[in-house]
């Protein structure tokens, strides 16, 4: 039987993980590397992050909390502990091959002067890139937005006829990211069960390309690549009377939304098919767009609902601070932080056995030991 | 030897937020037996149908590039006998991965309760739209519903007009789900591994999306007036990115540490191929905006995210490389049904008279009994 303790210990707990900030990085991989480690530390994983002198960049990057401090630094770093190292000095590089003795698994990037180091230590490497192996490209220069141009996915959003178009947020790092927490929860099965764990090598290049493999296949089966479609769309963006709303239906849906709209003139043959539909988008999109007009997006989804359309209203990040299913479901943790007061952030979009993983704060700089 | 190769998984993933998931548990040498039905097959076979011929269930290419490395069986999950055979394929199992509509498998009598009485050390994933637990537990979604919903649509846009989706051929919420599952799954089964005891895992895709707005979320929560919105490809703390038009018609990304006026005319007057090419040397960011036949033609480029099956098939390769490696394909998608009769037969012992009853009850199949689609 298990001891009563054994409940409430974290599922990671007995690995212990180091992050390497090393100088010189780009800032797409080091938010990839830090989400990847943050999701190890909410789930009980003792992470040891190592910053250079002047800390991890990413304290110096927006956005900010009205207190100054980096909210995308706190997102990204909760639950680690911080130590400053020099890895250009000879203590600092002594001291992280100590460390590296002590952890099963290293996660860090391409382009660090550690990076060889790091690659043959007993911890298992799980190494940030920003391009395959196979470009031979490590000091090419990158950005999040030319690694969704690279990937296809910037020419899958907006109007046909002009520039297309970035996702909000962050999401050519934190896919890779999530990449990167699956490998390094891959490497540490294996250990665990004393086999030769794998090194794990993630780059940003590869996790958008496998991200938008519809592109791909879709070019693979016809010839043509699918691409941004805007107004040409079947699922389009409609003003409602407090916002806006996605209409977004499934083919065996088609019925169920035409008797939600109830306008008679969508009996027409025309709109029967999806290829129809395509063909009278513009008319269609005539006929459904008044029935949303005089709506709140609350009434137009539980109308839909109701009928089992997924229409999708569109909320802002300040909005979704009062989403009733994410209130119910505690997804968003209360955490005290000793200088920033009350933060309100996500947790792990899991619940294990009903558990959430509530966040710790990120780590303070720790002043006292920049001259290690 | 690969770090899963002695973990069974039953799979009832549909589409992709299901499906991929148990593939990256392949990826990682489970054994994976995909459960469908004649009555109810994965959409994506019905999606892709190529033509009307005889088999077209088995040919969908999106269903090909999702479940390669998989074994296939079909078991009525509405009928007794179905339920009955699911049940004891559970008990030989470590982990279920599922994304139906909530309670649906619990009608089945094959939910989490079900399973685990019989199997405690089960690692159940229950992926759906807004999770196991609250008001909107029933709500239906498809893709883009939950670009919308999580926040993502609405800091996505031309500057200043309406909020975006990424659209039917992106469904981006449904494409991140799996890389976050798996690396939980996985944990999940460490911890059975060590304490005999399995867990319930309960996915909310739409809380998966909105995590990737961590530092909004948290940012909009402590300055509830923060002006957030579309700013098209700007980025805050960046100097200047966009994308630009060049002298072939082909559009290119760039990131700038400081502003430069005169990137559009500079890119205006070049060839895409030789504007990035200058402007990666000048030691800034730069890339073409590859569409799905750029990257198809370019091996390089795709590293190990492609793989063809050993019919010729293009099919998914891996997110990320293990040991230096990606994968090969030991078996391409499973036609509906293909491994029924071998499953049941190594994991619960039947013979050909219990196998022949199922087929003739209408229990298993290898054909779709839904009609015209």
């Amino acid at each position: 039987m298990q001891k009563m303790s054994d409940d409430n210990a974290l599922p990671l707990a007995r690995f212990t993980i180091l992050e390497v900030n090393d100088t010189n990085v780009p800032l797409c991989l080091r938010l990839a590397t830090s989400l990847a480690a943050k999701i190890a530390a909410d789930l009980g994983a003792s992470v040891l992050k190592i910053e250079p002198p002047g800390g991890d960049p990413v304290r110096r990057t927006p956005p900010f909390l009205p207190q100054g401090e980096s909210a995308l630094f706190q997102f990204l770093n909760t639950s680690k502990r911080s130590l400053v190292l020099d890895l250009a000095s000879d203590a600092g590089h002594s001291a992280l091959r100590d460390l590296l003795g002590k952890a099963d698994a290293v996660l860090f990037e391409e382009p660090a002067a550690s990076a060889s180091l790091l690659r043959t230590a007993r911890a298992t490497p799980i190494e940030i890139a920003a391009f395959p192996v196979e470009m031979n490209a490590a000091s090419r220069p990158v950005s999040e937005f030319a690694i969704l141009a690279l990937g296809g996915l910037l020419h899958m959003v907006g109007e046909p006829a002009r520039k297309p178009l970035r996702l909000g947020g962050h999401q050519a790092s934190y896919a890779a990211g999530l990449t990167a927490f699956t490998g390094l929860a891959a490497a540490l099965a294996a250990r665990d069960a004393g086999q030769t764990a794998p090194d794990v090598r993630v780059s940003l290049a590869e996790v958008m390309q496998w991200v938008n493999w519809k592109a791909v296949s879709g070019a693979d089966a016809s010839g043509v690549s699918p691409g941004r479609e805007g107004g040409n769309s079947e699922f389009q963006i409609v003003p409602c009377r407090d916002g806006h709303v996605a209409v977004v239906y499934t083919v065996t849906q088609w019925p169920a939304t035409r008797a939600l709209i109830g306008d008679p003139r969508l009996a027409d043959a025309k709109f029967n098919t999806r290829a129809g539909r395509r063909q009278n988008i513009a008319e269609l999109y005539e006929i459904i767009t008044p029935w949303f007009a005089d709506k709140t997006r609350a009434e137009i989804q539980q109308t839909a609902q109701a009928k089992g359309v997924p229409f999708g209203p569109i909320f802002s990040p300040t909005e979704l601070l009062q989403t009733e299913q994410y209130v119910a479901r505690d997804f968003l943790a209360d955490m005290a932080h000793p200088t920033q007061g009350t933060l309100r952030l996500p947790q792990l979009p899991v619940q294990w056995n009903g558990r959430s993983f509530a966040p710790r704060p990120a780590p303070e700089l720790p002043v006292s030991e920049l001259a290690a | 030897m690969k770090a899963l190769a002695d973990v069974r998984v039953l799979d009832f993933g549909l589409l992709t937020a299901g499906a991929n998931t148990s593939a990256m548990l392949a990826d990682l040498g489970a054994d994976v037996i995909k459960i469908e039905s004649g009555a109810y097959l994965d959409p994506f076979r019905v999606v892709g149908k190529p033509d009307n011929n005889d088999g077209w269930w088995n040919r969908s290419p999106q269903f090909r590039f999702t479940n390669r490395n998989k074994r296939g069986v079909a078991l009525n999950l509405k009928a007794p006998e179905g339920q009955r055979v699911i049940r004891e394929l559970a008990a030989h199992c470590d982990v279920v991965v599922e994304n139906f509509r909530r309670g649906v498998l619990d009608r089945a009598g094959l939910g989490y309760k079900d399973l685990s009485a019989a199997n405690p050390r089960l690692v159940f994933a229950a992926i759906s739209s807004q999770g196991d637990t609250g008001p909107e537990r029933m709500n239906v979604s498809f893709g883009s519903t939950l670009d919308a919903t999580s926040g993502i649509a609405s800091l996505t846009g031309y500057e200043g007009e309406e909020p975006r989706i990424s659209g039917m051929d992106v469904n981006y919420p449904d494409q991140i789900v799996s890389l976050f599952a798996t690396g939980i799954v996985i944990t999940a089964v460490m911890e059975a591994r060590r304490t005999g005891r399995g867990a319930f895992l309960d996915f909310s895709q739409r809380e998966v999306a909105s995590f990737t707005l961590g530092e909004e979320i948290l940012a909009a929560s402590a300055d509830p007036a923060r002006a957030t919105g579309r700013c098209g490809n700007r980025a805050e703390g960046i100097a200047q990115q966009d994308a630009y038009r060049c002298k072939d018609g082909r559009w290119i990304a760039v990131t700038l540490d400081r502003p430069d006026d005169t990137l559009e005319a500079f890119c205006a007057g070049l060839g895409s191929t030789a504007a990035v090419t200058s402007l990666l040397a000048r030691g800034i960011a730069a890339a073409p905006c590859n569409d799905g036949n750029d990257l198809l033609h370019n091996t390089a480029l795709q590293g190990v995210t492609l793989v063809r099956d050993e019919r010729g098939g293009l099919v998914k390769g891996l997110p990320y490389r293990l040991g230096g490696k990606g994968i090969s394909i030991e078996r391409p998608g499973p036609d509906l049904g293909q491994h029924t009769r071998e499953v049941l037969r190594e994991l619960l012992g039947y013979d050909d008279a219990q196998l022949k009853k199922l087929a003739e009850a209408g229990v298993t199949s290898t054909a779709p009994t839904i009609g015209e689609i």
